[in-house]
């Protein structure tokens, strides 16, 4: 069976998807991964996942963050200035992730 | 084999425990009372919050309020996911807990709000408190407790800038919209000098939770940080400051709140969940929640027939 | 997109006459009417929904309606309105969303929320594709989008139905909820005035009457509530010509016409109750307009 591997380089990092390993239960599948996704970059931690077991939703089936406008969700939309560091950085990411789904 | 917990503190850095830690019970019991209290702290500031909702004074301001209400109970089910998987309690005991009255949450949230001049004082000034706190809780040592921040940190940028618009327009409303909004920000403002906590010194859970990396910065440190950002806005919009609770700036820029002058009393009845008005706010939730409990019935029958027909392992 | 003599009217300064721009402004204050108050309503179950995953659905879902309803109202502007005489400050009786949308609930009736929802969203799937090619095109410009933000809420309702009508005590209220709202959604399709709706029809701003978008509902509804063990009344054969269902099978209030059940001027009363208290004269815009 084959299993979803995911891969977390530093102690605090997410784990992102790196790859996936045929492998007949989990214990062969951790030592299977080891090598394969672990050896080469960075790693601290890895996960196996069944793939049977990962669910999936994509934009063929759903409009993420929907089609009208949701602009009242972001914080760049309110014309004031940011009152403090972190809600600035919070505005930028903002700015960045409106910018990223097309909105800007 | 269990960390002890000098080890915890020898190593403690940001982010740096996860689930596969084998962690003490002393810090798993330490960071689910902080988790517990954070997550139960975003339930019911949303509960305080969702009246406005219906009451908000434009389609458009009403579209906030249900985002900014639906954003607070994601982050109480990020907080609650950080602290389930510290394996001390699960979700459905601390939401029972909270309907109880056992669970804790922020002094700001027992009171109640009625009046449309009120939102400002939690959605500016309660959340700029909580965002600063927030802000350092991302380099918390319990890595899902610093992720949940992230994404907590993402979103609450525009809870405060939509709370802060809705200050910056009762301002510049008409003579009856600033006479009111200064009456609720002198109501509200030693409430929220109390969202810090007492000083330092008076503080029980601090010391072990700092040691352990849990959170990184004091109270104090935090209280300055937010006056120093926040009292500026408040005098931009000219609100007030109220000569009482007493409040004094160092030459090294710190600030120091006079504690004679705020209500300790109040507050460490609300701390034990006995203040009168915030019991009737946990009261009025519990009922809420108990009439939708035959749902959640459902989905657990289901949930324990699916399970029965699978035959994968344990998680954690 | 056009009617059998090509008409396509760009704005509202290309509908012909008074008639036909009252027409379609009705067609409008129904669409952006409906929206607002069923939103209305599914934000009540914010912060009080079963579960915490489900408290974030529904409020998306409640959004997206409230979201449907500005931008209605935008293409109301148009007609030389603005939000306040919209909403703020617009009489109660002149709202012309149907009943189903203002009944409220008892608490903990998360089946209300399920069947109420899933009628609507029918409807509104019906409703909303027979617009896709109107000839009136500030509506046919954005149907597309608001029926892209539907299909969430119609399968969202379904995934419900379908769990709650598994268990024995669910499938009772589903039923209890079915029966008390069924004659409500009925007048969802009821037409306001008698001639209206052929000259919505006539015009090419909606493809179908609204007695076709009935059975066509109706027809869907049957099935699909009939495959989980619900009983769907039946659609009254002998419809009649002016496009009314058997008045015997309406509630006593429609809502087309202003005739609102007394649970829509609370409502309203409570919506409104901080732009009266603080004296407002305008709402206040935080959004750009609408392209």
């Amino acid at each position: 069976m084959i299993w979803e591997v995911f891969r977390q380089e530093a102690a605090g990092d997410y784990h992102a998807h790196c790859g996936n390993v045929h492998a007949p239960d989990r214990e062969m599948a951790l030592l299977f991964a080891e090598i394969q996704h672990g050896r080469r970059k960075p790693t601290n931690s890895l996960w196996v996942v069944p793939q049977d077991e990962v669910g999936e939703v994509d934009t063929d089936e759903a409009v993420f963050g929907g089609t009208t406008d949701k602009s009242y969700r972001f914080a760049q939309t309110y014309s004031v200035e940011p009152a403090a560091e972190e809600v600035e950085a919070s505005e930028e990411e903002q700015t960045e992730a409106e910018r990223k789904r097309g909105d800007l | 084999m269990t960390m002890d917990v000098e080890e915890v503190k020898r190593r403690a850095g940001p982010r740096e425990f996860s689930p596969a830690d084998d962690l003490p019970e002393e810090y798993r019991t330490a960071a689910t009372r902080m988790l517990e209290f954070h997550a139960n702290s975003e339930i019911m500031g949303a509960y305080l919050e969702r009246p406005f909702i219906r009451q908000s004074p434009s389609l458009e301001r009403k579209l906030a309020f249900s985002a900014k209400v639906q954003d607070e109970i994601g982050h109480g089910q990020l907080l609650y996911r950080a602290a389930e998987s510290l394996g001390i309690k699960t979700r459905e005991e601390m939401l029972s807990d909270l309907a109880n009255g056992d669970g804790k949450f922020l002094n700001c949230f027992h009171y109640p709000m009625t009046e449309w001049e009120e939102t400002p004082m939690i959605a500016f000034f309660v959340d700029g408190a909580a965002m600063r706190r927030q802000a350092t809780l991302k380099q918390s040592s319990w890595e899902p407790y610093a992720h949940a921040m992230d994404k907590v940190c993402f979103e609450e940028g525009f809870h405060v800038k939509h709370g802060e618009s809705i200050l910056a327009e009762l301002m510049n409303g008409s003579r009856k919209e600033q006479r009111l909004t200064q009456a609720a920000f002198e109501e509200w403002w030693p409430r929220i000098l109390q969202f810090f906590g007492p000083t330092d010194d008076q503080s029980t859970h601090h010391d072990f939770a700092a040691d352990v990396g849990l959170k990184t910065m004091t109270n104090d440190e935090l209280r300055t940080a937010f006056l120093n950002s926040y009292l500026p806005k408040a005098e931009t919009y000219g609100l007030e400051i109220p000569d009482e609770p007493r409040i004094r700036q160092n030459d090294d820029g710190t600030w120091d709140v006079v504690e004679d002058d705020l209500d300790w009393e109040e507050f460490f009845s609300i701390a034990k969940n006995e203040y009168e008005p915030g019991l009737g706010q946990i009261n009025a939730r519990k009922e809420a929640q108990a009439a939708v409990e035959w749902v959640r019935e459902v989905l657990d029958d289901r949930e324990a027939m699916a399970a029965g027909g699978h035959t994968g392992q344990a998680a954690d | 997109m056009a009617t059998a003599d090509g008409a396509s009217y760009a704005g509202v300064d290309d509908l012909d006459g008074e008639e036909a721009a009252e027409a379609v402004e009705r067609l409008l204050f129904r669409l952006a009417d409906d929206e607002l108050v069923v939103a209305e309503r599914y934000t009540e179950w914010q912060v009080r929904a079963p579960t915490l995953e489900s408290d974030i659905s529904l409020a998306n879902v409640a959004q997206d309606e409230l979201g449907h309803a500005r931008l209605w109202y935008q293409v109301l502007e148009r007609f030389g309105h603005d939000e306040t005489d919209l909403i703020w400050e617009r009489d109660p009786e002149d709202f012309r969303h149907g009943t189903l949308v203002e009944q409220p609930f008892a608490d903990g009736d998360w089946a209300d929320a399920v069947v109420r929802g899933y009628l609507y969203d029918v409807a509104e799937d019906e409703r909303l594709h027979a617009l896709e090619d109107s000839t009136f095109a500030p509506i046919r410009d954005r149907v597309g989008k608001v029926l892209d933000e539907e299909a969430y809420h119609l399968e969202y309702a379904e995934s419900w139905l379908e769990r709650l009508a598994g268990s024995e005590d669910g499938h009772e209220r589903l039923q209890d909820a079915l029966d008390r709202l069924y004659p409500y959604a009925l007048t969802l399709f009821e037409p306001g005035d008698g001639t209206t709706d052929a000259r919505i029809v006539e015009m090419g701003v909606r493809e179908r009457s609204l007695g076709a978008l009935r059975e066509s509902w109706h027809d869907r509804v049957d099935d699909y509530l009939g495959s989980l063990g619900l009983r769907v009344p039946p659609l009254e054969p002998s419809e009649r010509a002016d496009g009314h269902v058997s008045p015997t099978d309406l509630p006593d209030h429609v809502g087309r016409e202003g005739d609102h059940t007394d649970h829509w001027p609370a409502l309203f009363a409570e919506m409104t109750g901080t732009y009266e208290d603080l004296g407002r004269d305008h709402a206040t815009r935080i959004m750009d307009d609408d392209e």
